[in-house]
């Protein structure tokens, strides 16, 4: 199957965090990791949001990261925006389940929506970003436990699922562009790529 | 009178976009949260389409469409999947329960319209 540009990927980077002494994985924008170890899943967030969501009950649990895409009217309820926002969040949701989590037993906490990005044409990009993932849990019934969102400041995000501790830093000296290169590289294949999937007739 | 679909998902956020969609069509629209109340509404009516999710607590995608093939009333509706799922293999699976056709998320409103038109008029 072709590989399509809104197309969501299990996070392929994981290492070892001499930090925490954990095994860990790094998340990507447009990337998710859902797990039912003990693990440290870590991300760095712009503008977009990451939702770090687990089953309170059994401790499996996931993280995304991703913004919704510039095109599209935030009153239509069927937007490109919130066609793909919903789809991002549904990818993890599926994964959790997929490995044993209950949809009642969901609880979520939700991160980024900085303003940080000066060259997007529209300026309140993270606040959309914000403001869908707290509209999309509230339709959900998904209880948001605790939320860092929008501000000015980038934010590296550890989330360790098993227990459900998270830890935020909020990154006031940027030492290169890294963060900024990666959403807007992302951001761009969003705009490009038609929000749709295959559809095929048997 | 109007078509009459059932809508199959346990996210309210997939209902709520399917719904709009196809009622803004003219179609009639029934909701059920997972395959087993699914199954409980498709048995007090009979339906003139089917469009499932995969995954779903209580009963899958697929385990509907078994037991939807299994009722008389059931064996000629179309049943459309739409799902986030979209390997050959999970394909396949439904292609042999007896799915209709197979739609991968994220979903479009003007690919569903054509599809269900496409489908039962």
């Amino acid at each position: 199957m072709a590989e399509q540009g809104y197309e969501e990927h299990v996070a392929p980077n994981q290492y070892y965090d001499r930090q925490f002494d954990i095994e860990a994985a790094k998340i990507l924008p447009g990337e998710y990791y859902a797990t039912r170890r003990d693990m440290l899943i870590v991300t760095v967030l712009g503008s977009c949001v990451a939702a770090c969501i687990r089953d309170r009950a059994s401790g499996i649990g996931g993280m995304n990261h991703f913004m919704l895409p510039e095109s599209g009217d935030n009153e239509d309820p069927l937007s490109q925006s919130a066609r793909y926002g919903t789809y991002a969040m549904e990818m993890l949701i599926n994964q959790l389940i997929k490995l044993g989590a209950k949809r009642p037993n969901l609880e979520a906490k939700v991160f980024g929506g900085g303003n940080v990005m000066r060259h997007f044409t529209v300026h309140n990009i993270g606040e959309r970003n914000a403001a869908f993932v707290l509209d999309y849990l509230g339709t959900e019934k998904i209880r948001v436990s605790a939320q860092d969102l929008v501000g000015i400041y980038p934010r590296k995000v550890y989330f360790f699922p098993k227990t459900g501790k998270v830890l935020v830093k909020r990154l006031k000296n940027i030492h290169n562009n890294t963060i900024f290169e990666r959403e807007k590289e992302y951001s761009s294949r969003l705009q490009v790529t038609p929000i749709a999937g295959e559809v095929e007739l048997f | 009178m109007a078509k009459s679909i059932l809508t199959v998902d346990d996210s309210a956020s997939i209902r709520q976009m399917v719904s709009f969609t196809l009622k803004g069509a003219g179609y009639e629209v029934v909701e059920a949260v997972d395959g087993e109340d699914g199954l409980q509404k498709a048995r007090t009516k009979t339906f003139n389409l089917i469009l499932s999710d995969q995954n779903m607590p209580r009963l899958d995608g697929i385990g509907l469409i078994k037991a939807l093939r299994g009722m008389p009333q059931y064996k000629m509706v179309p049943i459309l999947m739409l799902t986030t799922e979209s390997s050959d293999a999970m394909k396949t699976q439904g292609r042999a329960a007896g799915a209709t056709g197979w739609l991968v998320k994220p979903f479009d409103p003007q690919k569903l319209l054509e599809v269900v038109k496409k489908v039962i008029g």
